[in-house]
């Protein structure tokens, strides 16, 4: 083929192309796709709980376009990472909304994302689904009309932690957690509950709150120890949490004679990567755990979930993709693909979810619902990681406390 | 006595391994003058490649322990040949761009490789387990074996450059590259084996790494600062200086960590500063050339 004949044939493949292209645009030219942009952490140590996010929405959407998607028109979803910085995690929801013309916002994972770029959703007129990050203040006093969150926070998941510790009967309790919002108020509240739920309770003066991203634990696991407590809740996650437990039974923590209590450490990213390291008899908390709700809803959910990634659902696959169906919801609610409208429909809306129904608070916007704490038992060889053994799950409804009065909707 | 006894043991812990991923970035910045903003990426690869030669290949964790390094040493070896040696002559600031451009491709190809998953790997059979030191301290053997690698380390370094002629070589090369190349020594050999060397030895502290904290994509990010502040602290381009920072800053997060733990954020921050306004060239810096 000589050149001519090479260049011709090319530029009547790019017609041909372009033609085929535009015939798509067309088609689609009717159902404009209703975009979701979602920010969640892509990369850095904590990348997997994004990465679960991700598939969580996929899957969601999937099945919402299968079914003729909403309002005749397909979802679209478009990911961003927030790196796990609140500048960032700005930036990414401006792109997102002047540039890349998303009409619904949703994801965060970090406490300390979220107190960022909650105050800045009013600016962008676009309603937020919080699915992961878990301080109280953007319900509280940072909370304003376009902010929901779907997960559990930090108020619902330590007055269920209290009451476990309550349970276990010990009495001196120290804490070990990241150095920002999350780990300190985890602490606070975690001491507000089991101080009403046991009043002879001691919170220990010794406390350790090691860089979030800390490389080593070594010198707070020794001061722990070192100080005797009955019992330790430990708020570390993600990368955190793995340095932890590997170094943590490097020295014989957990041989100890205290009780060991993990936040959020029934999250199966970090389940898998630790596997039988994790030793039996802690006690882990989570915001869903995918064995622990016996309904038809949750059993397709995890089963498809598996079915397509090869691993069970995480809370945060969980969080995400409830998060899309009260996006579904809401827009058929408010008829139309508007922020502000939409943001109105979701107030005090009721779905269905794989924790059963659940519903956003009007006072404050938060979801009525309660974690999951449970026991590490022995290995579940099918999943490939620990199982939870007298596991609880705790009623949204009776573990919430009342709307902050500071949050003024 | 027994709590600063294990304080002071985590601190050389934390401070020699440190020293073995620092002196790496040191030693080719004395030698070639370029920082290298992709070293902590380098470790991070040591860390992944003894995750695949132990939990993929099977192979023991000596063995690993030579080979992921050199396989680490041999990418360097394309990295100096086909990127680096074309920005020697420029300015300081051009290597640098150039190494956060290799930093970012290398995260990516770590995420595109080997996923974003949180990895571990088992420590040797060998090293499981605590003992009991004098003083009634109970330490874990695999952090003794730490302490010990970077024993070693340092050992093997002191030896090369005092005692070696190619540490000789190494040392005329940093002191004045043209003199050398006038006295017949072939520099650009001198060159891609130093770069080649820092990258051995950020692998080295990815492998020792590895038995003990999370592989994960974001370990790189995190030792290159911490590696920074060492330099920063010790002295740029100072192979003692290397040593001293890592031990500082091993103590502030030891000691720091273990008896003012409100504070322990910023301590290292503190320190930095400190040596900043006191001494601007680290403890035992030379004046960069930046």
């Amino acid at each position: 083929m000589n050149r001519k004949t090479f260049l011709r044939s090319a530029m009547a493949m790019a017609i041909v192309g372009a033609m085929a292209g535009t015939t798509v645009v067309q088609a689609q030219g009717k159902q404009e796709p209703i975009r979701i942009g979602a920010i969640y952490l892509m990369s850095g140590s904590a990348a997997m709980y994004g990465k679960f996010a991700q598939q969580g929405i996929q899957q969601a959407i999937d099945e919402i376009n299968a079914a003729g998607g909403v309002l005749g028109r397909p979802l679209q979803v478009m990911m961003e990472d927030s790196q796990g910085k609140a500048a960032t995690a700005i930036q990414a929801a401006r792109k997102l909304v002047y540039q890349d013309k998303a009409d619904v916002l949703m994801g965060l994972d970090s406490s300390g994302v979220a107190q960022g770029l909650v105050p800045v959703l009013p600016e962008l007129r676009k309603p937020f689904i919080i699915t992961h990050a878990a301080t109280p203040d953007v319900t509280g006093k940072l909370c304003n009309k376009y902010t929901y969150r779907v997960s559990v926070n930090v108020h619902q998941n330590m007055n269920s932690a209290a009451e476990v510790a309550a349970k276990t009967g010990k009495k001196r309790w120290t804490t070990i957690g990241p150095d920002y919002a999350f780990g300190h108020q985890s602490w606070e509240f975690f001491g507000k509950y089991l101080k009403e739920k046991m009043p002879d309770a001691e919170l220990m003066k010794e406390v350790a709150f090691p860089r979030f991203g800390a490389e080593d634990f070594t010198p707070f696991i020794d001061s722990v120890m070192a100080s005797k407590p009955d019992g330790v809740l430990i708020s570390v996650w993600g990368g955190d949490m793995v340095n932890f437990v590997r170094q943590a039974n490097n020295r014989g923590f957990f041989d100890q004679d205290f009780e060991v209590l993990f936040t959020v450490g029934a999250a199966t990213e970090v389940l898998t990567a630790l596997g039988d390291q994790l030793p039996e008899g802690v006690w882990v908390g989570t915001r869903y755990w995918y064995g622990a709700h016996d309904n038809d809803l949750n059993k397709k959910f995890v089963a498809d979930y598996k079915q397509r990634y090869n691993a069970p659902p995480s809370y945060n696959a969980e969080g995400a993709y409830v998060a899309v169906y009260a996006y579904k919801a809401a827009i058929e609610k408010a008829g139309k693909v508007d922020g502000d409208a939409i943001a109105a429909a979701l107030k005090g809306l009721e779905i269905n979810a794989p924790t059963g129904a659940l519903k956003f608070r009007e006072g404050d916007n938060q979801a009525l619902i309660g974690p999951t704490w449970g026991k590490t038992g022995p290995m579940n060889n099918e999943d490939k990681i620990r199982s939870l053994t007298e596991m609880v799950t705790f009623d949204g409804q009776k573990i919430t406390p009342p709307v902050d009065p500071e949050c003024k909707l | 006595m027994g709590s600063l006894g294990l304080a002071l043991l985590d601190s050389l812990d934390i401070g020699l391994l440190l020293f073995i991923i620092a002196v790496g970035l040191n030693i080719v910045f004395g030698v070639l003058n370029v920082i290298n903003f992709a070293h902590g990426a380098l470790y991070m690869l040591g860390a992944y490649l003894a995750f695949s030669c132990i939990n993929g290949l099977g192979m023991p964790f000596w063995l690993t322990l030579l080979v992921a390094p050199l396989g680490v040493a041999v990418l360097a070896v394309l990295v100096d040949r086909l990127m680096l040696r074309f920005v020697y002559q420029r300015e300081v600031t051009d290597s640098l761009l150039l190494t956060f451009a290799l930093l970012l491709i290398l995260n990516e190809s770590v995420r595109m490789i080997w996923g974003t998953g949180i990895h571990v790997v088992e420590p040797p059979e060998l090293l499981r387990g605590t003992v009991n030191l004098p003083g009634g301290i109970r330490y874990p053997l695999y952090s003794l074996f730490v302490i010990l690698a970077g024993g070693i380390v340092l050992f093997g370094l002191w030896f090369l450059f005092n005692k070696t002629r190619a540490g000789k070589i190494m040392r005329a090369a940093a002191l004045d590259r043209d003199m050398a190349q006038v006295l017949c020594i072939n520099t650009r050999l001198v060159i891609t084996g130093v770069f080649a060397f820092g990258a051995w030895l950020a692998a080295v502290g990815g492998v020792v790494a590895a038995p003990m904290r999370a592989i994960d994509p974001g370990m790189g990010d995190k030792i290159i600062i911490e590696s920074f502040i060492v330099v920063v602290i010790g002295g740029l381009g100072s192979f003692p200086g290397a040593l001293l920072g890592a031990i500082v800053l091993g103590l502030i997060h030891g000691l720091g960590g273990r008896f003012l733990p409100e504070i322990n954020l910023m301590l290292p921050f503190v320190g930095m500063a400190i040596v900043l306004l006191l001494k601007p060239h680290g403890l035992l810096g030379r004046r960069a050339s930046l």
